[in-house]
């Protein structure tokens, strides 16, 4: 399906994109074709099979497409000779379960992605504590994942995915483990965040309610887009 | 935080499993420590023991035991006569079981010559002549024995006074029992044979000319071999096997410390793929990965190489307490040693890891968003 929504600052654009799993028996992507522009906030909706979550590890170049093209900025990703480089200077993840690493405390897990940069020691750990201040963990910079609530782990994991300045944030399911007070809270400091740093959102859920706080919605069944549509503002 | 920082705290997730691994190491290292300083220190300790009877050249013939094989003493007449041949002293030396010491060194002397005159008696006296049932002890032999001057020492079927209390300037000396050449020559039923011959040379004589002189008493005493003092432990059979089986024990140590390591890198590897896949996810290279897990086996073994050279220190040193061991050797520990060890432990760490780091750079990030 071709979107409308093209513009001159193209993050994404995805062309016949398939991905099949066990030779061929699983078909995860049926031919996607779309285009997301530079600080779009995308919500991609769908049940669970749909595909959302394997189009949201081709976007990170997680894994790679069976068939199609995926362009970022121009670019299929897979000429990109660095994925590394990609991963962690353009892309940043934000995962349902956290995924924070156990052994380290809030400000060394934020300091994470930072050892793929040329920062010194002192530097990263200042971004950490001024990621971790932003997302309104100050205080908590020495505590570790299982002494913090499930907001603050996801504040945390906010924080680490914005280390390195990213320009593409792929959230997946970043409230599904949440109650929905702090669920509502951490999509709103999502969204500010967004409208702060103007970078690009795809967040992937199967709660509407979340969906409605996109600008625009893509819907997904049986790893196919079935709409592409606005949301009203 | 740097990336020791990450490397330790992989190594803490698990606290328990890795000190169990840094103990493996540790008693690798430990046995490589214990073993190869004991079979070096026998070396040194008669090389020590050669130094301080002012042994130049030593004529010997060593076999497959731990002493020389005895050979006629017709053999002092033959190169005594050679030029730079300053003086001689033929001798007799044994490891026997005496009283209740399982192994002493029994040191029979030609009398009157010069492997006696570096003994300082700390009590009592030399014996009067060659002919004398006497006996001195070294002082850490006299301890073994716990005998006095006085006492009387059943050497075999000889029944010897102890006349003396010697400090003989070296482990090897003071912990051997003393005495003129024709009694042990009597009381072991070796009368007119020898096993060594202490000999000087002249002052002056080079390198070369010592060497030359080797080869001639060895052309002229087919029945035994002339090296310079202290080489000739080296050249015994018995070292050699000694030697080789200290390290051997040692390398088997070492691989159970190997395979110790190759489990717990690769349990961790398996444990941590969500962990590592996120680091993926998040930009880590693969490279980064695989030296996250090899400074991690690194680091193992280095923890297991200090363990390992202290317990093997202090093992050792208290073994040479023992009284079989007592007096008869004193343990090579020396720095090089345990440099050698602990870098033994850190390359064991490394090729350790390479298997799992190998396996931990095939996950695939993709892994992470899943549960």
């Amino acid at each position: 399906m071709a979107t409308p929504h093209a513009g001159a600052g193209c993050v994404f654009e995805a062309i016949g994109l398939k991905k099949e799993y066990e030779d061929g028996q699983v078909k995860a992507l049926r031919g996607v074709d779309f285009r997301i522009e530079q600080g779009e906030f995308v919500a991609i909706v769908g049940q669970s099979g749909s595909g959302k979550s394997t189009l949201l590890q081709m976007l990170g170049a997680l894994d790679h497409p069976s068939a199609g093209t995926l362009r970022y900025r121009g670019t299929s990703l897979a000429e990109r000779p660095d994925l590394a480089a990609y991963r962690a200077h353009e892309i940043g993840f934000i995962f349902q379960a956290f995924h924070l690493l156990p052994t380290f405390t809030a400000l060394e897990n934020v300091q994470i992605p930072m050892f793929e940069t040329d920062r010194s020691a002192s530097e990263r750990k200042q971004r950490a504590l001024e990621l971790l201040q932003a997302v309104g963990l100050e205080g908590r910079q020495h505590h570790f994942p299982a002494k913090l609530s499930g907001g603050e782990r996801q504040r945390v994991a906010i924080a680490r995915s914005l280390a390195n300045g990213a320009k593409v944030l792929l959230a997946d399911e970043p409230t599904g483990n949440l109650d929905s007070e702090n669920a509502g809270v951490i999509l709103d400091l999502i969204v500010n965040l967004r409208r702060e740093q103007n970078f690009t959102l795809v967040l992937v859920t199967h709660d509407m309610g979340i969906a409605s706080k996109a600008a625009r919605v893509i819907a997904m069944k049986d790893g196919r887009i079935v709409s592409d549509k606005l949301n009203a503002p | 935080m740097t990336f020791l920082t990450v490397v330790t705290r992989g190594l803490l997730r698990r606290p328990v499993r890795t000190g169990l691994t840094i103990v493996g190491i540790s008693i690798g290292i430990a046995a490589v420590v214990a073993l190869v300083g004991i079979s070096r220190g026998f070396e040194t300790s008669w090389q020590a023991g050669m130094k301080t009877r002012g042994t130049d050249i030593v004529v010997s013939s060593m076999g497959s035991a731990l002493t020389p094989k005895p050979f006629s003493a017709d053999a002092v007449e033959r190169i005594t006569p050679l030029p730079h041949v300053a003086e001689t002293c033929a001798l007799l030396v044994d490891l026997m079981s005496v009283e209740k010491a399982e192994m002493m060194i029994v040191s029979a002397r030609q009398w009157g010559g010069f492997s006696w005159k570096n003994l300082k008696v700390v009590n009592g006296r030399l014996p009067n002549d060659a002919a004398e049932k006497a006996v001195v002890l070294g002082k850490t032999a006299a301890d073994v024995l716990q005998k006095k001057v006085g006492d009387t020492l059943q050497l075999e079927t000889g029944e010897l006074a102890v006349v003396g209390i010697v400090d003989g300037g070296a482990v090897v000396e003071n912990g051997s029992i003393i005495l003129s050449l024709p009694l042990l020559q009597e009381i072991t039923g070796n009368e007119g044979k020898i096993n060594i011959i202490d000999l000087r040379v002249t002052a002056g004589t080079t390198k070369s000319e010592v060497t030359a002189l080797c080869e001639k008493i060895t052309s002229l005493v087919p029945e035994a071999r002339a090296v310079v003092a202290g080489e000739h432990i080296r050249d015994s059979q018995a070292y050699k096997m000694i030697s080789a089986m200290s390290w051997g024990t040692s390398l088997l140590a070492v691989l159970v410390g190997v395979l110790g390591v190759v489990n717990t890198m690769l349990m961790t590897v398996f444990e941590r793929t969500q962990e590592i896949c996120v680091l993926l996810a998040i930009g880590w290279r693969r490279s980064r990965i695989v030296r996250m897990i090899l400074w991690e086996s690194a680091l193992l073994g280095f923890l297991g190489g200090l363990g390992g050279a202290i317990i093997g220190v202090g093992g050792v040193k208290l073994l040479v307490l023992t009284p079989a061991i007592r007096g008869l050797l004193e343990p090579d520990l020396n720095p090089q040693l345990l440099a050698t060890a602990v870098a033994i432990a850190v390359v064991v760490g490394v090729f350790s890891g390479l298997y799992p780091a190998w396996r931990s750079s095939r996950l695939t990030p993709s892994h992470a968003l899943h549960g």
